[in-house]
């Protein structure tokens, strides 16, 4: 009963004049993003940050989520009406919405993929509303060493979940974990690894190497496919008929339920989710020939886990601390950018803005399903916008955004370095999201562990004695040996399939 | 060697021995909890052994190529072009301001793709745009020249 008022009271803030414009621009620049191909939701997120700086925190974090959640809207309009999937989650929504088009279908795709968003994403915002309070209550009793060890298993995971290679993902993370070292130690305020410079004693800028890794990175990428605008499909009625209504619903329930259970798992991305919900429907229907030429639960499941996942992602970040992908890890920087620090007292010291984001992703479903599924032929002529007009405007306004936040050229050129480095990282294999995610828990975890071998008196294997952390640090160890054994066992079978 | 794992881990490993020897420097432990230098030790020690491994298996098992990776022809033009068109940007702002600077830097991205007048109204409308924007309604202090643009 207490959530419920407390939401009522979130729906009140998130519905005030202000913040209810904030939710908007945040959807619409999300549907843009997800539209648009060359800009993924996490570019777009990582665009918007420097321009909440200003911005009161409640209606910062509004926007920002809006950009996340609106971005998988978009993804799918263009993934069924053009076969370009505009953000990666939306890849699997091609197999069955194109031909879906193709048939002249494309209203009944665009159709249930709206109504399976918005079915999963409300359903797992409620499981936010409902169990973040309590586990956030259970994790108020977590000390310095629990943190210490839930942190390393979010990095853990991201780590050897993401990208190809363990190596490098532990690579990445390790990096990402100096960089955030670079400036004043959290304990004794003393300058490490400024080489000088009087620009990074106070560390490097979480919006500058946000927008360089992703941003920058990103269209550099962009930039050398020379995208270039598409003629979308007609739209036309965007129901489904009768007899489809019925397994439609079913793959959407199925896909709620995968996606809200892989939101937890920090590194799952949203893309394991489309594609396990996917292969779940093909093998629960009476005829898996249909899939791939055409149908609806092909679209609906998928559509419906990616959304589920977006909100039930925000349940760790919102009651531990813990960010489990990039674009989390970049609204992680967000909270901390407006002096908030995601965690279990974020419901207990801000529930104005906690409760003003869960209800303002509530409005912002809705907003997007009203403006996805009747408006979807007017989004779809947005991709005739040629890249190459589009490209210079993004340039333009990253760097004109970084430089705002602290008004120093230095951060542009911070921007400009990890933008290089981001382009030759991802061209190499290398995961960028154990990057963003260990830079921004870095002091976290450098305090937790700080106060932790204090409490043990330097003993690190005391961590073990305590049951949360000693099963969490083992959960981490298990899972790298796990992550070096298939990725051993991978090789093996590649070797031996390229000796036959 | 046009091998680009070995130069990333070279990269890794240049940069992880600066951060170990610099750490070295720092204040290892306290009486009673880690300094400075702790983590840093650690991590840039294991990141330098990782950075060697990388560049073993980068050597032995998982060639990639500059020549499969980098882009060819203009897309390449487009990539080196937007990198030069911002180190110029940072190069010239002190001196000439934002809105020429940015002009310059537009047009020659934008000259990519259209003809010059075309780049040149395209780049002049969107740093008047970008100007507006964040100089007069955002209030953010953009860096201008003597004449305040």
């Amino acid at each position: 009963m207490e959530n419920v008022i407390y939401l009522l009271q979130g729906f009140e803030t998130a519905l005030s004049g202000w913040n209810l414009l904030y939710c908007f621009i945040g959807v619409v620049f999300g549907m843009l993003v997800g539209v648009l191909p060359g800009i993924g939701p996490t570019a777009g997120t990582a665009l918007l940050l420097p321009l909440t700086f200003a911005m009161e925190p409640v209606s910062a974090i509004i926007m920002l989520a809006g950009i996340y959640y609106g971005a998988m809207y978009g993804g799918t309009i263009t993934s069924v009406l053009i076969n370009t999937p505009g953000e990666a989650a939306s890849v699997i929504t091609c197999l069955d919405g194109y031909p879906l088009a193709q048939q002249g279908r494309a209203g009944a795709a665009l159709g249930v993929a709206g109504i399976g968003s918005f079915i999963g994403g409300l359903i797992t915002i409620l499981a936010l509303a409902f169990l973040g309070p309590p586990l956030a209550k259970i994790a108020l009793n977590f000390g310095p060493p629990e943190f210490f060890a839930l942190i390393l298993l979010g990095m853990t995971l991201l780590s050897s979940l993401m990208g190809k290679s363990l190596i490098r993902g532990i690579m990445a993370a390790v990096f990402g974990l100096i960089l955030a070292l670079v400036g004043p130690d959290p304990l004794t305020g003393t300058i490490r690894f400024a080489f000088g410079q009087t620009n990074l004693a106070g560390g490097i800028d979480i919006v500058a190497l946000c927008l360089g890794l992703f941003g920058m990175s990103e269209l550099f990428i962009s930039a050398e496919t020379n995208i270039n605008g598409q003629k979308p499909m007609k739209v036309k009625g965007v129901l489904p008929k009768r007899e489809e209504w019925k397994p439609t619903f079913k793959a959407i329930g199925r896909g709620t339920g995968i996606g809200g259970v892989l939101g937890f798992i920090p590194g799952s991305g949203t893309v394991i989710p489309t594609l396990l919900s996917y292969s779940l429907e093909k093998k629960l229907a009476k005829d898996p020939s249909r899939f791939g030429k055409g149908a609806l639960e092909g679209v609906a499941g998928p559509e419906a886990a990616n959304n589920a996942y977006c909100g039930s992602a925000l349940i760790p970040l919102f009651t531990l601390g813990i960010p489990g992908s990039a674009v989390m890890a970049i609204l992680f920087g967000a909270f901390v950018m407006h002096g908030l620090t995601p965690g279990p007292l974020l419901f207990q010291n801000e529930p104005n803005v906690v409760w003003g984001v869960i209800a303002s992703m509530f409005i912002g479903n809705f907003l997007l399903v009203l403006m996805n599924v009747p408006l979807a032929g007017v989004w779809a002529k947005i991709t005739t916008v040629p890249f190459k007009l589009l490209f210079p405007i993004i340039m333009i306004v990253a760097v004109v955004g970084v430089y705002s936040v602290n008004n120093s050229l230095f951060d542009v050129g911070t921007m400009m370095v990890f933008g290089f480095i981001g382009y030759f990282f991802k061209k190499a294999e290398f995961p960028l999201a154990p990057i963003i995610l260990t830079f921004v828990l870095g002091s976290f975890l450098e305090t937790s562990l700080g106060q932790s071998l204090t409490i043990f008196d330097g003993n690190f294997f005391a961590f073990f004695t305590r049951p949360i952390s000693g099963t969490v640090l083992v959960f981490c160890i298990l899972v790298i040996g796990l992550s070096a054994y298939a990725g051993l066992k991978n090789k093996k079978s590649v070797m031996e399939d390229s000796e036959m | 060697m046009k091998n680009v794992g070995v130069y990333i881990g070279i990269f890794m490993l240049i940069f992880s021995g600066s951060i170990f020897w610099q750490s070295l420097s720092l204040e290892y432990y306290r009486a009673s909890a880690p300094g400075p230098g702790f983590l840093s030790l650690w991590l840039s020690g294991i990141l330098f052994i990782l950075s060697l491994i990388h560049i073993i298996i980068s050597v032995k098992k998982d060639i990639i190529l500059f020549s499969d990776i980098l882009p060819k022809g203009k897309g390449l033009g487009n990539v080196v072009a937007l990198l030069l068109s911002l180190i110029l940007f940072l190069i010239i702002i002190p001196y000439i301001g934002f809105t020429i600077a940015s002009i310059v830097m537009l047009f020659i991205l934008f000259k990519r793709g259209y003809k010059w007048y075309w780049s040149l109204g395209l780049s002049t409308f969107v740093t008047l745009v970008v100007f507006v924007v964040f100089n007069t309604l955002l209030q953010v202090p953009l860096p201008v020249n003597n004449f305040g643009f």
